[in-house]
This record gives C-alpha cells, structure tokens and sequence, in this order.
C-alpha cells in the first residue's frame, strides 16, 4: 500500500477503496470569458510536491474528501 | 559493426547553441538527429538531467502499432509505423524491428462491434485490420485459453500484422550516436531550472551549470512537462500517471504475437530474449513517484492467468514504472508553445514509443521552418480553446 487516507467518517483506509478525483481547482466566475472557462476545464497544475485533491469514498462512506498529499513521496499531509 | 570508438561521448554545453533541445529521451534525440541531418540550423545541443533514456524512453512495453481511432492521428500512426522499417538502416544500428502482428482480444459482442468500428476507419485510413474468431486466435496463439472458462471468454479479436516491437534501448543508442555523428552535443547531468524570455521571445535557459544562450528551444520532457510549465508560469493540459509493467523469468519460445486485452487492460508479449514483458495499466491516481505495487502486480498477473494458464509455473524477476503525461483526449501536444522560438513535444502518455520516428521527422521540421507541418495540425494547445479536442480511444 502506498500510502493510507485518513476518512473522516470511516478512519484509516486503502487508497484502493477510494476513487481518485483529481487536483481541487478555482472556478471562474460566472461571467468569465469562454477561455477561461476552457483553461479551468483542461488545464492542470499538475503538481510535483504537494497538492490538495479529492477522493471519492466508493467502498466506504460514500463521500468526497478533500486531502492533502505529496504527489512524488505520497506523504499525507495532515492539518 | 566492431569499433574502437566509444559509440558517443557526453559533452560539456556551450555557452550559446542556435537549438537546445530539453531531454535525451527518444524524442529529443530523434528531434535533435533530424534537425542535424535534414535541416540548416547550426549548433544543436540535447540537455538532460539524468542520462539517456531515463525517462519513458528506457522503461516502455516496446510495442509499435497505428490501430487507433481518431482521424486526425491515424496518418499519423501510419506514418510512424513505416518508419521504423528504414530507420536502422539510417542509423547505422540494428533497431531489432519485429513486425510480428497485435492480437487485440473482444470479450463480448459490444466489444467486437466497437473494434469492428475501429477496424474501418483504420482500413480507410490505409491500415491493414482483419477481425478474427475465437477459432482462428486459437491457431495463432495456441497457448491462449478460448474455452467458456475465464469469467469473460475470448469473443474474437482484432489483428493487426503490422504492429510488433523495437528495442527501445536499441532505439535510443541508434538515435544518440547518429545524432553525435552529425555534430549534436548530448549533455548529461545538466538541468533546465529556467528559461530566459523577453518580449514574448526565448532567449536561452538557466541550469544548474549555468545559462546557456538559443534562439530556439525544443521541449521533449515526456511526463515532466508540467515542471516546465511551472518555470514558464503557465499550465499544460496534461495529469501525470504512473504505469507499471513487469518480466518474467526467460522460456522457451510458445508466443509468436502481442496479445492485448484493451477491456481488462493487460497485454503480454515474449521477447527475443525469451522472458514475457506483461503490463499494463496506468495506475489509479496522479503520481510523480514511480514505485511499484503489489496490487498492481497481482491484478495484471490474475488477469493473464485466466487466459494463460500455463503460465501458473512462471516467475515474475522484476517490475518497474515510469511516468506519463496524459491529455484527457488521449492526444499529444506538439507545435507552438504560445512562446516564441519555444516548441513542444509533450503529453505522449503511452503512446509515444511508436510514435518516434514521426514526432522526429515533424519536430525539426517544425523547429527549422517555423510551420506547423499538416501532420500535426491537429496535435496543437489551440484545440483546447477552439473544440477541437481529438476523439481518440483510450487504448
Ligand atoms: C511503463 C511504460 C510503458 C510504455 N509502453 C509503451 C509502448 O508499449 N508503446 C508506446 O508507444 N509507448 C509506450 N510508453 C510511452 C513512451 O515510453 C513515452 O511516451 C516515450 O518514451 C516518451 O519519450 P520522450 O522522449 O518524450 O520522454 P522521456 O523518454 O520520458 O524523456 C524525457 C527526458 O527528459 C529529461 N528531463 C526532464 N526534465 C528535465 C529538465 N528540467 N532538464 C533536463 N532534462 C529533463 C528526463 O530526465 C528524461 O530523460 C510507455 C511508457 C511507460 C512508462
Ligand atoms: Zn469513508
């Protein structure tokens, strides 16, 4: 296992029970143009270091959590 | 062919090239040898931080094939395929190119009807398919397991003869000394940590052994890109994932094909050498660590076992992964960075190995002219911003 998520509802699990949902990003506003809207859908920062991201608790609980993880030693970064 | 000579000796940079290219995988050789050989643009160094064939370039399945989807790729794909039939021969090296045919395994009717889908616009697209039944992948692979056993039998399957492998360390030896001989300087153990722009122009780069001045420079990172970005204060269009692959201990020789499961995500080929190379899934999270897994490991192996029980016997001697950045139409980025003088061939994911010998061929061209040749006009950032994001399969 390389590494454990710590679930609120559900304590310490496999990150295999959990779908993974990607970087957390910064929504546009409402009114912002059209390219703005396509760098938020397509664009990544892609993080080597650490990130905030979400999981989804698929074989557990059911929820989204937001974690915070370093994406090259995937240290868990609790605050 | 015997030599005295060290094959390629590794240089100190200049201070000033006129063409920097950043990373000594398979795809800044070939962009650097090609440049050198087909194009007047002067002095061309290739920098890399690691050594050569560090990154995906040393650590790919091998496996060459153009059995893809998109319109807008295929000519592509085809074109890359056909080229590694020459490329020894170019380069002075044995490539060990073996065209020895891609079995691609359907498990259900809805399968088979998608790959005959796939199957016509390969065809239109002057790639040589054939649709194949159980009966007939039996003859060909007789080791395979066809019967009603594994939970999802075998329904059929796509051939495509022309699919094989390359050595891809062959390859990049090929690439190195050819591009040394036309007078690229391949520079190791030297870091891009920035780049000088002004006035919306590259001027050259900073690494850990000092600034070195260009015109023009090329990005060919493979699943690092995104750290360019970063240096560059922009974004790219790419997750990076990890994939895994395994080998087994060597055989006897029993597998003539590469055998692929695009539904569970498996494919397995035996070497020359004898040993099976089996992979391969991206694993399920973005990672910059390339660690392996016992779960991933375990799955792929389950996999195979169901349609190779023979196999039971064998040993699995070592495993390792390497990154790839991936788009979310499963296309890469090649052409203009928004930058200029500053050029990209990125977000390759698993499918840049085979594709080679083409992004060499079109990255100088593209360095060297300054226009996007017609083979990649698809390939450009432009298509996230205008909806023309490739409907490619993500196979
Ligand atoms: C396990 C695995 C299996 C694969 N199987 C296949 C396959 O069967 N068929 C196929 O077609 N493709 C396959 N691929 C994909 C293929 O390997 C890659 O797309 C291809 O190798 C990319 O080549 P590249 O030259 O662009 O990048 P790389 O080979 O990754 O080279 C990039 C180089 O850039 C260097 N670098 C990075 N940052 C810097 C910097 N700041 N300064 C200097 N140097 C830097 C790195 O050290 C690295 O050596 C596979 C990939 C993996 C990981
Ligand atoms: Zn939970």
């Amino acid at each position: 296992m390389p590494f454990l998520i710590d679930c609120p509802n559900c304590g310490r699990r496999s990150p295999y029970e959990f779908k993974f949902g990607g970087e957390c990003k910064r929504a546009p506003d409402p009114g912002a143009d059209v390219k703005a809207w396509c760098d938020y859908l397509y664009l990544y920062e892609n993080m080597s270091g650490v990130q905030d991201e979400w999981w989804y608790h698929t074989m557990g609980c059911r929820s989204w959590l937001k974690i915070r993880r370093n994406t090259v030693t995937h240290e868990i970064i609790e605050e | 062919m015997p030599t005295s000579q060290p094959v390629l000796r590794y240089k100190q940079p200049e201070k000033r090239y006129d063409v920097i290219v950043i990373g000594a995988g398979l795809h800044g050789l070939a962009a650097a040898y090609n440049l050198a050989r087909y194009h007047r643009v002067g002095r061309i160094a290739v920098l890399e931080r690691r050594y050569i064939g560090f990154g995906g370039s040393g650590r790919n399945t091998e496996m060459i094939r153009a059995n893809k989807r998109a319109h807008e790729t295929l000519p592509f794909y085809k074109e890359s395929l056909e080229m590694w039939d020459g490329l020894s021969a170019e380069l002075e090296w044995n490539l060990m190119v073996q065209k020895k045919g891609l079995i691609a395994l359907a498990h259900s009717d809805g399968e088979l009807a998608v790959m005959r889908m796939l199957s016509d616009s390969q065809r239109r697209a002057g790639i040589k398919i054939d649709m194949l039944g159980p009966e007939e992948v039996k003859k060909m692979v007789p080791s395979l397991d066809v019967s009603d056993k594994p939970a999802l039998p075998v329904a059929g399957a796509q051939f495509h003869p022309e699919g094989g492998t390359v050595h891809h360390d062959a390859a990049l030896w090929g690439y190195a000394k050819a591009a040394s001989r036309c007078g690229v300087d391949i520079c190791a153990g030297v870091e891009v940590t920035g780049f000088y722009v002004e006035g919306g122009k590259v001027n050259g780069v900073r690494t850990n052994v000092g600034n070195i001045a260009a015109g023009k420079v090329h990005v060919a990172v493979g699943g690092y890109s995104s750290e360019i970005a970063r240096m560059l204060g922009v974004k790219y269009p790419v997750v990076t994932i990890p994939m895994q692959v395994m080998t087994t201990e060597v055989m006897a020789p029993f597998l003539d094909y590469y055998v692929a499961s695009p539904r569970l995500h498996w494919y397995t080929q035996q070497t020359l050498k004898g040993d099976l190379i089996l992979g391969g899934q991206l694993d399920p999270w973005q990672s910059w660590n390339s660690s392996t897994t016992w779960q991933e490991c375990s799955e792929r192996v389950a996999f195979i076992l169901e349609y190779f029980p023979d196999l039971a016997h064998a040993r699995v001697v070592r495993s390792w992964s390497g990154l790839c950045d991936c788009t979310g139409d499963s296309a890469p980025v090649m052409g203009p960075s928004g930058i200029d003088g500053l050029s990209l061939d990125i977000a390759w994911g698993y499918y840049g190995f085979k594709s080679t010998p083409a992004c060499g061929k079109y990255a100088a061209e593209y360095i060297a002219t300054g226009k996007v040749p017609e083979k990649i006009r698809h390939f450009g950032l432009d298509r996230f911003y205008n909806r023309q994001r490739v409907r490619e399969i993500i196979i």
